[in-house]
C-alpha cells in the first residue's frame, strides 16, 4: 500500500524539494566511501579468485572481460545495494520510527501535514536517485580493485584488462546494471519508511522493526535481483 | 463540545475502554486521572483523531469525527492545540525552526514575519534567547515550553490538550510548566485538558476530574466531589492530595 501511496502522491504538492535534497545528501554523498571501501574489495576478491581458477585453464587473459561482464551486470548493483540497505534503510527506519515514538507523526498529522509527503516520499525519491548514482561509483571503484590484482599480483597487462572491459560495455550489459538500482532503491525505501512507520512498543520495538526492515529489504532485494536478471536476459536477447 | 458516546477501543487484544460516555466544553478545565497504561493518551488521540473507536462516536462541535478521512479531520484538529508528551520536538531542527516550522507549512507568511512572531512566542513562553539551541540541547522544561510555543504558533485554538506536561520534571520547572499552562489559558480564553498522574498538577489548574481505571470512567466531577469521594480507587490515587494540603 505504501509503495502504491507513495507513487501516487510524488507529484501532489507540496513538493518538499528541500528534504528531497537534504535526504539525497545523507543517502548520496555520505555512503559514498563505505561504498568505495566494500566495493573495492569485494573488486579485489573477484579478480583474485578469477585470476587463479583462469589461469590454472590458461584463461588468465579473460579475467578483466569476466570481472568487467560480473560487476556491471550483477556485483556492483548488487553489493552496493546490500551496503545501501544497512547504511541507508536501517538509519530510514530508525529515524521514522524514532520520530513515532516521540508522536513527530502524530504531531504532523495533527496540523493536517501528510507523513507520506513529508516524510516518506523524499526518502524514496532521494534512494531511487542516489542508488544508481553509488552504483556507477560501486562498480568503478570494483573494477579499479580488479585492475590492482590483475596488474600487480598477477601481473596481467593493464591496457589489456581495461581494454577487455570497455568492449563488455555495451547496451545490454550497462542497461542490466543500471535498471537494477532505481528498482532496489525504491523497495529498499519503501520497504524501509513502512517499518518506521508501522514501530510501537519502545526501544524494543524500534529494534524490532529496525531488524526486520533489513532483513526484508535483503531478502527482497536478493529475489529480486534474480527475476530482473531472468527478465533482462529474455528481453535482451541472451540465450542462458 | 467534545462528546464521547459509548466508545470502545481496543489495541489488539488489550481492551482500553469498554464504552466511555462523558462531555466537555472547549472552556472547561478539565484533568484525565488514572494510574499509567489506563488510556488517557489514548483519549486525547481520539479526540483530534489520530486513532479510530472500534465502537461508538465521537463528536466535535456536533461533527461525528468517528468516519471522516484525513482530509476532512484538518478543521477538526485546527480546533485544538495539542502537546505531547516531552514535547514531540523534531530533533533535527533548532528551537526556532521547530516554532516556524507549522507557520511555514501552513500560513504560508513571509520569512521576517514567521521569525518575529517565533520571538514573541518564545518570549511568551519565557525561553527567549535560546532560538539556535538543538532540541537536545534543552532542559525538559524548556522542552515543554518550546512545545507550547509551538503549538501556539498557527493561531486561535479552541482547547489546549496537554499529555503529562510535567512528567519528569523537578518541581521549580512544573511550577514554571503550570504557571504557564493557567496563564495561556486565561490569556487566550480557552478551556484545556491535561493529562497527568500527579493529581497536585491537575488539582491546581483544574475544576474538572475524570478518572479512567480498567476500561471505564469511573469519577466524574469537580474538586468538592473529588475529595469527598468513596471510590475505592480514586481515594487511593488521591492520597497524595491531602499530603501535599496538610
Amino acid at each position: 500500500m505504501l509503495c502504491i501511496n507513495s507513487i501516487f502522491k510524488l507529484f501532489k504538492r507540496p513538493l518538499y524539494i528541500d528534504d528531497v535534497i537534504e535526504q539525497m545528501e545523507y543517502a548520496g554523498s555520505s555512503s559514498v566511501f563505505i561504498i568505495s571501501l566494500v566495493c573495492l574489495f569485494v573488486g579485489m576478491a573477484l579478480s583474485l579468485q578469477l585470476s587463479a581458477e583462469l589461469g590454472r585453464l590458461g584463461l588468465k587473459m579473460y579475467t578483466g572481460k569476466v570481472v568487467g561482464i560480473a560487476v556491471i551486470r550483477e556485483i556492483g548493483p548488487l553489493v552496493t545495494a546490500l551496503v545501501f540497505i544497512g547504511r541507508v534503510g536501517a538509519g530510514q527506519t530508525a529515524e521514522i520510527g524514532s520520530m513515532i515514538l516521540g508522536h513527530q507523526i502524530d504531531t504532523l498529522r495533527v496540523y493536517g501535514i501528510d507523513p507520506v509527503k513529508k516524510v516518506v516520499i523524499p526518502r524514496v525519491i532521494a534512494s531511487v536517485l542516489m542508488l544508481p548514482c553509488l552504483t556507477i561509483i560501486g562498480d568503478l571503484i570494483c573494477l579499479f580493485g580488479g585492475y590492482y590484482i590483475a596488474v600487480f599480483v598477477s601481473n596481467q597487462s593493464g591496457s589489456f584488462y581495461w581494454s577487455s572491459i570497455i568492449r563488455e560495455l555495451n547496451f545490454q550489459n550497462v542497461f542490466s546494471g543500471v535498471i537494477k538500482p532505481f528498482i532496489f532503491g525504491y523497495l529498499i525505501s519503501c520497504i524501509s519508511c513502512f517499518y518506521g512507520l508501522t514501530t510501537h512498543g519502545g526501544a524494543k520495538g524500534l529494534r524490532t522493526s529496525t531488524t526486520k526492515a533489513v532483513v526484508t529489504s535483503i531478502v527482497v532485494v536478493i529475489a529480486m535481483d534474480f527475476i530482473l536478471t531472468r527478465i533482462l536476459l529474455y528481453a535482451l536477447g541472451f540465450s542462458v | 463540545m467534545i462528546v464521547f458516546d459509548n466508545v470502545w477501543f481496543s489495541y489488539g487484544e488489550r481492551e482500553i475502554f469498554k464504552g466511555i460516555s462523558f462531555r466537555a466544553k472547549f472552556d472547561e478545565r478539565v484533568a484525565l486521572l488514572g494510574e499509567s497504561g489506563s488510556g488517557k493518551t489514548t483519549i486525547l488521540k481520539l479526540i483530534v483523531g489520530l486513532i479510530k473507536p472500534d465502537r461508538g462516536r465521537i463528536f466535535i462541535d456536533g461533527v461525528d469525527i468517528t468516519e471522516l478521512s484525513e482530509e476532512e479531520l484538518i478543521p477538526i484538529r485546527r480546533k485544538f492545540s495539542i502537546v505531547f508528551q516531552e514535547g514531540a520536538l523534531f530533533d533535527s531542527l533548532p528551537v526556532k525552526e521547530n516554532v516556524a516550522f507549522f507557520m511555514r507549512e501552513l500560513l504560508k507568511i513571509p520569512d521576517d514575519e514567521i521569525y518575529s512572531r517565533v520571538s514573541e512566542l518564545l518570549r511568551l513562553v519565557g525561553v527567549q534567547g535560546s532560538e539556535e539551541l538543538m532540541p537536545e540541547q534543552l532542559s525538559g522544561g524548556m522542552h515543554r515550553r518550546v512545545a507550547i510555543a509551538r503549538a501556539l504558533s498557527v493561531g486561535k485554538t479552541k482547547m489546549f490538550l496537554y499529555d503529562e506536561p510535567t512528567a519528569g520534571l523537578d518541581p521549580i520547572n512544573s511550577q514554571r510548566i503550570i504557571s504557564l499552562i493557567e496563564d495561556l489559558a486565561n490569556r487566550e480564553k480557552t478551556g484545556f485538558m491535561i493529562i497527568t498522574h500527579v493529581v497536585y498538577v491537575a488539582w491546581q489548574l483544574c475544576n474538572r476530574f475524570i478518572f479512567v481505571e480498567n476500561g471505564n470512567l469511573v469519577f466524574d466531577g469537580n474538586k468538592d466531589e473529588l475529595i469527598s469521594t468513596e471510590i475505592p480507587a480514586v481515594k487511593n490515587f488521591i492520597k497524595e492530595l491531602f499530603f501535599k494540603v496538610k
